[in-house]
């Protein structure tokens, strides 16, 4: 990465707990970020509205060629996910 | 910040640099000089140049002869009274963390003849020893030696090995599956019923469909879903309890867990192995299928939005294994004569041998994050206890326990270095510490991982505790994956390392699982990354503990039990130092240390070698 040490520190307010993993909306509108409960550290339980904080860099394309492999994964997801919306109206 | 003349004493051969500006004539003492552990990070950034420093061993006492500045690294020309460098105390050997096994042992030979004990010591230092009073009665003289080998040929008295319990495993030869109208085993054909998806969806309320696949070595190469688990299918004969007995088992057949949620959205969301199977799998880990082997692979699709709670991936893998459990009722009905192999693990006990416990920690964070414990089955759901409601509280459980499937694992992130349940059923550090005969192995303690930090640490004094309790010689920590794991992984290390208990510490780092925190026990540390460039590579069980590991931990906590110093990793990651002490470990032992192979050595779409290579 050209800019990988560019680290700057990012606030954000989280909006979704679940089991499994907690949503971030970042101050300002600059994006939104789910991440599994192993990569959270708490102290507290945690809690819809509570302010996290982690550092960060800017997010830099590796090369401009896109990767087959999860172009073919993110069309079977889209299939799929498609069947199931039919599916679900059907029933 | 200045340092304690503790930490100088620790820091004897590291670079000398004054922490604050100091006047020429002054004396110089431990208060004068900056912690070493910063030093790295202010060279890399330009602020210090360490070019001809003496070290802080050597400057200790000596008087300064011209004013300095802060951070001014201290040589030869501004200090007077210094002394030589410490020669040949540190063996100039390649970068390892554990030297131990390569630096020659100090010739201790300890002979009681006629009643005069000779000890030559030809290099070494901080060497013990210990002689029982007494000695003059021409009783052996126990010298706890540098390597586990000298002391093991000094011990008083050989003391006979002990069973405590055996483990008999039957194999039986599945070539192919088929569906047919009962399940059943004929010969080597394993027959599954018909409908029986219907039974999965009706015994759980929040599982919508159940699709069965049966995955042949032709067509490995189909998409799936993100692999949840790899399990094997085994049984216990009769009323044998896990652990002991007899288990029947398949071989050449595993189970394989997928599964999404009704909107199509992978359960679990962050096991991001979906794709053609061929390419996302690292075959022969101790978790994964290994090739050839047919895949029973449910692709189960639970409520919308239950993928991410608790209920939703237990669901997936109790409907999965309502279809298990049916092939082991008929394995238990199987004759002895369709067994093709058996294999008896015996759970031997060596007294007076360094006694060793290894503690696993396994993820308890909630919802994939969990484990079933000891289920009545191997790697079964019924009696199973999930160890996010046990509190994540150790769990002390025999090695042959572990290795008879007394985990269920309802495995998260990442796919390349999570343990799936068929990893504990072959769990390498487990077998390779069960199987060698210079430590006493005394059971296994698995300690679950919580969310919140003050439940890290409460379960973390627990270990403490329990390793002090069973007055161990030495302990291994290892954990799955990386993340906020680390912090009770750290925790870990010092309950057990301020009882004075050498350990050493097993998980993926590499790159990108860097530790998030250390302590001054965590020196001894073993990295479980097998990928080229050192991160997350999205295939299945690359970065999991390998008999490879395991090896290197066992030679590591040896040379530690034996007292003798782990040099310090490097600051950044190199995986030449895998490297090297793979190679000083095998020169010692005399074999081979084999390596597995990693992603590099999968099939890449020709799309993507066109581009990428």
């Amino acid at each position: 990465m050209k800019y990988g040490d560019r680290i700057i520190k990012m606030e954000g307010v989280i909006v979704e707990v679940h089991d499994g993993c907690v949503a971030v909306d970042m101050k300002g509108r600059l994006g939104y970020l789910k991440v599994p409960m192993r990569m959270i550290i708490t102290d507290y339980p945690l809690k819809v509205g509570q302010e996290v904080a982690w550092n960060m860099s800017f997010v830099e394309q590796l090369g401009p060629e896109p990767n087959e492999k999860y172009i073919s994964n993110l069309d079977t997801l889209k299939r799929r996910q498609e069947e199931k919306r039919a599916q679900n109206q059907n029933n | 910040m200045s340092i304690t003349a503790e930490t100088a004493k620790e820091h004897a051969n590291d670079p000398a640099v004054l922490c604050c500006r100091a006047e020429a004539g002054l004396t110089i003492g431990a208060e004068n000089l900056e912690d070493p552990a910063i030093l790295d990070d202010l060279v890399d950034s330009g602020l210090l140049n360490l070019d001809g420093c003496l070290t802080i061993g050597q400057v200790l006492g000596a008087k300064l002869t011209k004013t300095c500045d802060s951070l001014s690294a201290i040589t030869a020309d501004v200090v007077e009274g210094a002394k030589a460098p410490a020669a040949a105390e540190e063996t100039p050997a390649a970068p390892a963390e554990e030297p131990a096994a390569a630096e020659p042992a100090p010739a201790v030979s300890a002979a009681g003849t006629g009643g005069v004990l000779k000890i030559h010591i030809g290099e070494g230092k901080d060497i013990d020893i210990e002689l029982p009073l007494g000695i003059a009665g021409g009783a052996s003289a126990a010298v706890p030696a540098q390597t586990a080998e000298a002391a093991a040929a000094a011990e008083p008295a050989e003391q006979e090995p002990v069973v405590v319990r055996e483990l008999t495993r039957k194999h039986y030869q599945i070539t192919e599956v088929k569906r047919g109208p009962e399940t059943k085993i004929e010969g080597t054909t394993l027959y599954i019923r018909e409908g029986i998806e219907k039974e999965c969806v009706e015994d759980q309320e929040l599982v919508t469909e159940v699709k069965l696949e049966i995955i042949t070595p032709e067509n490995y190469h189909t998409y799936s879903e993100t692999i949840m688990d790899v399990q094997p299918i085994a049984a216990k004969e009769g009323e044998d309890e896990i652990g002991s007995g007899a288990t029947r088992v398949l071989d050449g057949v595993v189970v394989m867990v997928t599964g999404t949620d009704t909107n199509g959205v992978q359960i679990g969301e962050f096991g991001s192995s979906e794709g053609y199977l061929d390419e996302n799998i690292m075959w022969g880990r101790p978790g994964c299928p290994d090739k050839g082997e047919i895949f029973i692979k449910t692709q189960v699709t639970i409520k919308e939005g239950t993928n991410m709670e608790r209920p939703g991936p237990l669901a997936a893998h109790t409907a999965t294994d309502i279809i298990t459990q049916e092939i082991r009722e008929v394995m238990k009905k199987l004759e002895d004569d369709l067994v093709v192999d058996t294999e008896t693990f015996r759970q031997v006990r060596r007294p007076g041998k360094k006694k060793v416990v290894i503690v696993k920690e396994i993820m308890g964070q909630g919802a994939m994050h969990d484990n079933l414990i000891l289920p009545v089955e191997p790697v079964g759901i019924l009696g199973g206890k999930p160890n996010v409601d046990l509190g994540n509280v150790p769990v002390c459980v025999s090695p042959l326990e572990v290795l008879d499937g007394c985990i269920h694992a309802l495995t998260c992130i990442g796919p390349a270095s999570k343990e799936m349940s068929r990893h504990y059923w072959r769990e390498p550090l487990v077998l390779e510490a069960l199987h060698d005969e210079e430590v006493d192995l005394c059971g296994v303690i698995f300690v679950g991982s919580p969310q919140i930090n003050a439940e890290k640490f409460y379960v973390s004094k627990r270990v403490g505790m329990m390793a002090e309790m069973l007055d161990v010689d030495g302990a291994f920590v290892t954990t799955e994956g990386f993340g906020n794991n680390h912090i009770d992984f750290a925790s870990h290390h010092e309950q057990i390392g301020m009882r004075g208990i050498p350990v050493v510490g097993m998980s993926f780092c590499a790159v990108q699982g860097a530790l998030v925190v250390g302590n001054k026990y965590m020196v001894s540390m073993v990295d479980n990354n097998k990928s080229e460039s050192g991160v997350e590579n999205e295939v299945l069980a690359c970065n999991t503990l390998c008999h490879e590991d395991a090896i290197r931990a066992l030679a590591m906590l040896k040379s530690q039990m034996g007292g003798e110093d782990v040099k310090a990793a490097e600051k950044k990651w190199n995986p030449n130092v895998k490297s090297t002490n793979v190679e000083l470990i095998s020169n010692v032992t005399g074999k081979p240390v084999e390596l597995v192979d990693n992603e590099q050595s999968l099939p890449m779409s020709d799309k993507r070698k066109a581009k990428y290579d």
